[in-house]
């Protein structure tokens, strides 16, 4: 290959290589991110319902085992935590329900930010577990416990959405659509969440999240949040069009520009003339004429200028 | 009808000349030279679209408390211009229509002003004698992102007001004058209550006004001085060779604005923009995270987010952080893109006139130059997307940061010398990036080979003929004179009263004397049929 | 033109038939191949451009009855996209295809003047000019003077009346001593309102919402008893400023002026987002990644007897971004 087909083609495959990063990121990240939410049919109401009783025996063993073989390795046999983890002794039933809930407890690999997933227990195994780790000692008070139902049916969505731009888009942006942190850590996504992984998040403040307790939140102003994310994060209104995301201006410019100018760019180049071919074959006089002989003026009568 | 309208305005203004002229104008055909239209009429459909938002929009800072159609937002305290973009959202018909398509417009206003720079920049047109058109569109850039960046804080919603309070910071940060034109500007301390209306003066007539003066001028001259054009057949220092404006031009470039608009309007109908209701009203104490301007202004934010943590203390006084990539580094950039002309005049020494452009690969140095310096800011403004880009590719958002730091000087470092190995490569192959004909091989009787170049491509077989000059002098009859078809086809004149000709005369299809009457403007002649 | 001799006007030439001038016809060469239509099948071209033409109508159509109808916005925009499209496309094909196909050309005249036309426009200029201005220097110096101090005078309605001198505004919040830390609904906040790892937004009472009021009030740490260590260089001043573990930094970015909204629970760090600025909250809030040049002012606190939090004095620095008079605090 020449030298000059090497640069054409290396500069094409890096433009096609940027272009479709950028859109794949920005356009395809936003339907992305619902997908890797851990999708939201994994996750049953997880409320805690009258049919929960949380002292039966057979729920203890049962708990115990999938402690035992699953979270003991970090957590400590005993749920007193270690270097790798913390302790689970006093955390209260809805910190416990929130991790596994989310998918983020068990951790993908050791060392890696717990990420949502599916999660790997369903309701019943999470309620097991929770119900084993909060026997072995009594919760510490202020500490949250599952919610008994999170009923949002009064919950004043413009109260929430007050409460949210003030609380909680400072780390996942305005629109509920997450960001990056500081050292590799990041703010998730708000889709795909339920109501009560919303309630239990905020009253337990997992990870680097604050810990919004009922003296700087109010019960009445926690339903307002989590029907304000329910409804109108997860379901935003957008009468204009494919949301790219909700990142914003970011991805506006990009549409924008490749797509924008980049249409009319290529509408120019239709409506335009393109330069011509250099002349090889030297047939400069017969194209200037028809068959006629009436050829066009010749370029040399400007006696006028 | 046509012609008796444009008769009673020649008798009294005369400008039948001059609208000769100017139907005979040529325009060079390059489809490069369209970027600065798409400009003018994405700046038409901005001009059409924002009258119709000033009639809806109310310019104020006042608190009111909202009643109309979107919950989350029912009941809630808001400046009454957030709630009039609301309402325009959702309430007025056609309004979201408008919006989508003003700011849509605004993207790619700005953008095709900067392509636009970019053709007029690797081609030469800056030149002598063309360096105040330069001049003039740098300025028209400068305004048009600056009226942009007023125009999307208009509606003072969460991710918009975070930027006017940055703005504020950066007008603050100017030594000696900064906290005196931060509160000139604001009345006040921040945020006060008349940055909206005037933000609104400035967007919607000021700075429009202005951008329309420099736009005259700047089109003015293009006519004066005729188009530049690419060498090529016919083509000299001395003639534009191209379409002319009647009826060609008009229609093409009629037909582009269209297509202009039809493209604005796709973007509104398919992708939403700054979606204000999902926002919020602005508050000085709430903010957002992922929040960046609109992207003309990105290169400006990614420096503001890159810059490490210097500031300058001494004798009392300060020249804070935000002034070295806020203020000194567009001055800079703005500076040396005005005074382009001059700098590269005196770089090569070349004070002679050009009409004929240069392809970029011809000028290797300056299109290497210009590369780099692009990429410069192109990297400021991916650096303005800092977190996003972390949480999208999953890495670290320190990494990124100081990757960027780096990127800043490497990339430009990388793309001078690609580009100018580009360029010299390109020059060494004739008709690079033109389709190729294949050369069909044929076998002779005795075994020898030869070739023969195969058929053009249907669109590529355009006859290539010599330009048709124009711009016939004519000897002009005074206006005394009436004018005549003559008997053997020639024109020729007749004196008249010396009150001018009479308006019989003048008439076209009046009858006098079997001699027939030269055809009006839309009645061809019969003899041309 | 002047009467001739016989009574007659008009030139005497354009009296004789003979002097009929001759004009040339105008550049229409209609046997010239610059004038044919580039199309190759002109049929063909009116057909496509026509039915751009047609395609416009209905789009247009569907615009008037998604306005009268009312339908969403998308309906509305791509009904004005297809008509605008169509009849674009319609244009283009016309005046690519359908017409005179050129190429033309027009000569360009030189645009600089003639060897003399500027020395007899400056002469024309000065010959007149002369007259008026020489020995005329009071006149000039007179009028000098009087655009002079209207030039200086005008900068006050331009620039002074905009809006009022910074003065000291900028270095200061409404925060005194003994103000209240209240939330955004006027609710004076007590220890117990806030859990460990958690913040609320304060203000004065007098400034509730305030712009340079706004503070970060961040439990950091259940101490029981006591003040939360200040790093080594403000053991003096700041023993006493943060009670119980609870610790309250001003809200403005000492970069840009944004608030920095973002408490890290676990890092202990404050992260503004707008450029991405670190604070460390045990470390005074010092700066430590992003471009903020200076930590976030820290208001000293107290707990009262009714057990309310309140300010022991106003910030000892200007808050948020710097400033030219900002001195070397």
């Amino acid at each position: 290959m020449t030298a000059r087909g090497f640069w054409r083609g290396a500069l094409l495959s890096l433009a096609l290589i940027v272009s479709a990063s950028f859109v794949g990121v920005f356009v395809l990240g936003g339907l992305g991110d619902a997908s890797r939410s851990g999708g939201s049919s994994a996750l049953i109401t997880a409320s805690l319902t009258s049919q929960d009783s949380l002292t039966a025996a057979a729920q203890l063993a049962a708990g115990q085992t999938l402690f035992v073989e699953n979270c003991s390795s970090c957590h400590g046999i005993g749920a007193e935590g270690g270097t790798r983890a913390p302790q689970l002794l006093s955390v209260g039933s809805a910190t416990i329900d929130l991790w596994l809930s989310s998918g983020w407890m068990p951790l993908a690999e050791p060392t890696v930010q717990p990420e949502q997933k599916p999660a790997k227990f369903d309701r019943a195994e999470v309620l097991e577990i929770v119900k084993y780790v909060t026997s072995l000692a009594p919760t510490a008070p202020g500490n949250p416990s599952i919610p008994f139902e999170v009923n949002i049916s009064k919950a004043d969505v413009a109260e929430g959405f007050s409460l949210f731009a003030l609380n909680c888009a400072p780390c996942h942006t305005i629109t509920g659509a997450g960001d990056a942190l500081a050292d590799g850590v990041s703010a998730p996504p708000l889709h795909g969440v339920t109501k009560t992984m919303v309630w239990e998040a905020i009253r337990s403040g997992p990870g680097n999240m604050p810990r919004f307790g009922p003296g700087t939140i109010s019960p009445a102003q926690v339903i307002d949040i989590v029907g304000y994310v329910v409804k109108d994060i997860q379901h935003p209104s957008s009468p204009g069009g494919i949301s790219l995301g909700g990142v914003g201006p970011v991805a506006e410019g990009f549409i924008g520009l490749f797509v924008g100018v980049g249409l009319t760019l290529l509408a120019a180049l239709w409506v335009g003339d393109r330069n011509e071919q250099e002349e090889d074959e030297g047939d400069d006089g017969a194209e200037g004429t028809d068959g006629d002989g009436h050829g066009g003026v010749q370029h040399g009568e400007l006696a006028h200028v | 009808m046509i012609d008796a309208l444009f008769n009673w305005f020649d008798v009294r203004l005369g400008i039948s000349g001059s609208s000769r002229k100017l139907v005979n104008k040529i325009f060079p055909d390059h489809w490069s030279f369209m970027i600065g239209e798409i400009a003018l009429y994405s700046f038409i459909v901005l001009l059409g679209t924002g009258v119709f938002l000033t009639l809806y929009f109310v310019p104020s800072s006042k608190d009111v408390i909202y009643h109309g159609s979107y919950a989350p937002l029912r009941g809630q305290p808001m400046s009454e211009a957030f709630a009039s973009t609301v309402n325009l959202s959702f309430a007025v018909r056609g309004g979201l229509l408008m919006r989508q398509m003003h700011h849509w417009a605004a993207n790619i206003f700005v953008g095709s002003i900067v392509v636009h720079m970019l053709r007029i920049f690797f081609t030469g047109a800056f030149r002598k004698p063309r360096e105040l058109n330069w001049i003039i569109g740098s300025t028209m850039l400068i305004l048009a992102i600056f009226n942009g960046f007023l125009g999307y804080s208009l509606p003072d919603d969460l991710v918009s007001g975070t930027g006017i309070r940055i703005s504020f910071s950066i007008v603050e940060s100017i030594p000696l004058i900064g906290s005196y034109m931060a509160f000139f500007l604001f009345g006040g301390n921040f945020p006060g209550t008349a940055i909206i209306p005037r933000f609104f003066i400035l967007h919607v007539l000021i700075l429009p006004a202005v951008i329309v003066g420099l736009l005259s001028a700047h089109l003015g001259m293009l006519v004066r001085q005729k188009h530049t054009q690419f060498a090529g057949r016919g083509k000299t220092e001395r003639n534009v060779v191209g379409v002319p404006l009647w009826p060609n031009f008009a229609a093409k470039s009629g037909g582009f604005m269209l297509l202009t608009t039809g493209v604005t309007g796709f973007l509104s109908a398919v992708f939403q923009i700054n979606p204000i209701w999902l926002y919020g009203p602005y508050v000085p104490y709430k903010v957002s995270y992922a929040v960046q301007p609109d992207w003309y202004m990105g290169w400006l934010d990614g420096a503001l987010r890159i810059m490490p943590s210097w500031e300058i203390v001494g004798f009392g006084h300060m020249i804070p952080n935000a002034f070295f990539p806020a203020i000194l580094l567009p001055g800079i950039t703005f500076g040396v893109l005005q005074m382009w002309p001059f700098i590269e005049a005196k770089l090569t020494h070349d004070y002679a006139d050009h009409q004929i452009l240069d392809r970029p690969r011809d000028r290797p140095k300056r299109t290497a130059f210009g590369a780099a310096v692009f990429a410069f800011y192109f990297v400021l403004f991916g650096a303005s997307a800092t977190d996003v880009l972390a949480n999208y590719l999953s890495v670290s958002l320190n990494v990124v940061l100081t990757s960027f730091r780096y990127l800043i000087f490497i990339v430009p470092a990388i793309v001078y010398p690609v580009a100018y190995q580009i360029c010299k490569e390109l020059q060494r192959v004739p008709n690079a990036g033109q389709r190729k004909r294949a050369n069909i091989v044929l076998r002779s009787a005795d075994g020898g080979y030869s070739t023969v170049p195969s058929e053009p491509r249907p669109g590529d077989a355009v006859v290539r003929m010599d330009p048709l000059p124009l711009d016939e002098d004519i000897e002009l009859v005074p206006a005394m004179a009436g004018v005549l078809v003559m008997a053997d086809g020639g024109i020729g004149a007749q004196a008249a009263s010396l009150d001018g000709p009479s308006e019989e005369t003048l008439q076209p299809g009046a009858d006098e004397g079997g001699e027939r009457r030269r055809g009006g403007i839309f009645k061809i002649p019969r003899d041309y049929r | 033109m002047s009467e001739n001799t016989d009574g007659t006007t008009g030139s005497p030439e354009a009296k004789d038939p003979s002097l009929r001038v001759r004009i040339p016809v105008s550049s229409a060469r209609p046997d010239a191949p610059q004038f044919r239509v580039a199309a190759k099948n002109p049929r063909r071209a009116e057909l496509l451009a026509a039915s751009g033409f047609l395609v416009a109508a209905a789009g247009f159509a569907g615009f008037g009855a998604s306005y009268w109808q009312n339908y969403s916005s998308f309906w509305l925009s791509i009904t004005f996209t297809v008509g605008f499209i169509g009849l674009g496309y319609g244009l283009v094909v016309w005046g690519k295809y359908l017409m005179p196909q050129g190429p033309f050309e027009e000569a360009r005249h030189s645009l600089a003047p003639s060897a003399n036309e500027r020395e007899v426009f400056i002469e024309d200029f000065a010959s007149r000019g002369k007259v008026a201005v020489e020995r005329r220097g009071l006149l000039v110096k007179t009028l000098g003077l009087a655009s002079g101090v209207l030039g200086v005078v005008l900068a006050f309605p331009l620039l002074r009346s905009l809006g009022p001198l910074p003065k000291k505004t900028l270095a200061q919040t409404a925060w005194r001593k003994g103000s209240y830390l209240v939330d955004i609904s006027g609710r004076k906040i007590k220890p117990a309102d806030i859990d460990v790892g958690g913040f609320i937004t304060v203000f004065p009472p007098d400034d509730i919402g305030g712009a340079y009021s706004q503070t970060m009030l961040i439990h950091v740490d259940p101490m029981k008893s006591g003040y939360l260590p200040p790093p080594p260089q403000f053991t003096k001043q700041r023993a006493t400023w943060a009670p119980l573990g609870y610790i309250a930094f001003s809200k403005l970015c000492t970069h840009a002026g944004c608030p920095v909204g973002l408490y890290e629970e676990l890092t202990e760090r404050m992260l503004c987002p707008c450029h991405q600025s670190v604070f460390v909250v045990r470390d005074a809030a010092i700066p430590v990644f992003g471009p903020a040049p200076r930590p976030l002012p820290q208001l000293p606190l107290y707990i009262d007897e009714d057990g309310y939090f309140r300010a022991q004095d106003g910030y000892d620095e200007p808050v948020g971004p710097g400033y030219w008079e900002r001195g070397s605090d």
